[in-house]
């Protein structure tokens, strides 16, 4: 979920990621306070819109990215339907569409560095009290690229695993050599990090 | 330039010896690093790139301690890992050639990578997601990375593993014009014949060194002769 890139280069990709980033915790707010059923409809409507700008490939891609949200809207929504409070469960569906829906969309067309960026910007003042804020910049970048990673490698040891066996699925089998893989990787990632200056000697940006 | 210098430097881990001492001043242009899988090869290249500390002994780069002096390192040595996905430390292209420069201080590092991925005729990659890229071209990815940083030494550790013959033959291209000292560890021993100087290592230890006609005859004649018992596979 979290690597979300766009496969087209959109109108939102020039705005400046943060103004992105505000007018999102603006939405995001909204969304939070606003109560009614026809208000919940309709933010969901101009999100839809929003995504629809840059045109059908762009949806799709966004459409596909809410997939691990349709679980929980999923859940929440028997929850209200065992209880009969449909009208509230209905709300909280949509507002939680609505809100991972804008947060994706603001991520698919943000580079990491523009965001890094921001972030860099807000932390300036810990700075001026004499924290190192680069660590924290980094360790974002780190766990951005590094989930897909550890999926795929998931994904490669399960395919390794069912090309040597009847089964096809290996379920937990995998989860102890998957985690002497996370800590090799972890160690590989600590020596590239070193080959090129580490974490000691950040760069003035 | 500067010179690489090991004085008795070794290495080992809980006990066991993965190169043993070795004192060698390396000061050619070019310089081949031959021997078998698991011969310690890696572990040198890891060591002459101040990845890791000997266990024993010292390696200095232009009497800099390259392990311990990490800002003064980056000028002096570059590393192409073995393994590119082992390297690739962010999601995108761009990110992952900046990342290096920025590293060096450089205020124009987005500009320089640009550049940089633009001169090998890459500059649409800049914001392509680095897992969309195949193995050898995440390989030319780390050695675009590498090469912008512009250090003295460029440690390149099996650097045509994965690339096709076009690629293969613009980087022997690119190499040969190269200001910078290269070590090059290889398994094509075409590529290093006309080096200024080969080391073959075995076991951990200098199996010969000198000119690289000889040590690639020497080593050559000495490959010919191995047996397939598979014995030498064994860690
Ligand atoms: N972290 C480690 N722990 C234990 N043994 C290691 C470690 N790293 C390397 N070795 C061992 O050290 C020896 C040398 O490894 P190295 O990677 O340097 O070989 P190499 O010459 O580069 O081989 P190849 O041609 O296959 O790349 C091998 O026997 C390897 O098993
Ligand atoms: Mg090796």
């Amino acid at each position: 979920m979290i690597t979300l890139t766009s496969p087209v280069e959109t109108v939102f990709h020039r705005v400046p990621a943060g103004v992105k980033l505000g007018l999102l915790c603006v939405a995001t707010t909204g969304l939070f306070l606003l109560g009614s059923l026809a208000g919940q409809l309709a933010a969901l409507g101009l999100v839809a819109a929003l995504y629809a700008l840059p045109g059908a490939r762009f949806a799709r891609a966004g459409l596909a990215a809410l997939r691990p949200v349709a679980l929980f809207a999923a859940l929440i929504a028997v929850w209200h339907l065992a209880t009969g409070t449909v009208a509230e469960g209905a709300v909280i569906v949509l507002r939680l569409v609505s809100a991972v829906a804008l947060a994706n969309l603001v991520t698919m067309t943000t580079r990491l560095s523009d965001m890094l960026a921001v972030l860099h910007g807000l932390t300036a003042p810990l700075r001026r009290l004499g924290l190192r804020t680069r660590p924290l910049e980094l360790a974002i970048s780190l766990v951005i690229r590094f989930i897909p990673v550890l999926s795929a490698k998931g994904a490669a040891l399960a395919e390794s695993y069912r090309a040597r066996s009847p089964r096809r699925r290996p379920g937990w089998r995998i989860a102890a050599p998957l985690a002497g893989v996370a800590l090799d990787d972890a160690e590989r990632v600590a020596e590239a990090l070193r080959a090129r200056g580490g974490l000691s000697e950040g760069a003035k940006r | 330039m500067s010179e690489i210098r090991l004085d008795g430097a070794g290495y080992g881990v809980a006990e066991r010896e993965i190169l043993r001492p070795l004192t060698l001043s390396l000061r050619e242009r070019r310089i081949g690093i031959v021997g078998r899988n698991g011969s310690g090869k890696s572990t040198l290249a890891r060591l002459l790139a101040g990845l890791i500390a000997p266990t024993q002994g010292a390696v200095k780069v232009g009497g800099d301690d390259i392990y311990a002096d990490r800002k003064a390192a980056l000028a002096r040595v570059g590393i192409l890992f073995q393994n590119p996905d082992h390297q690739i430390i962010f999601p995108t292209c761009g990110e992952e050639v900046t990342f290096g420069l920025a590293q060096q201080g450089r205020r124009d590092a987005e500009a320089a990578a640009r550049a940089a991925l633009k001169s090998f005729g890459k500059a649409h990659w800049w914001d392509r997601p680095v897992g969309s890229l195949s193995g050898g071209q995440r390989h030319l990815l780390c050695l675009v990375a590498v090469l912008a940083m512009a250090p003295e030494w460029l440690i390149l550790d099996e650097p045509f593993a994965g690339l096709d013959i076009p690629t293969t033959r613009a980087l022997h291209g690119r190499l040969a014009k190269l200001e910078q000292r290269v070590v090059m560890i290889s398994h094509d021993l075409a590529a290093l014949e006309g080096f200024d100087r080969v080391i073959w290592i075995e076991g951990g230890a200098v199996a010969a060194d000198g000119p690289a006609g000889e040590v690639l005859a020497a080593f050559r004649a000495a490959m010919e002769g191995v047996g397939d018992d598979h014995t030498d596979l064994a860690g």
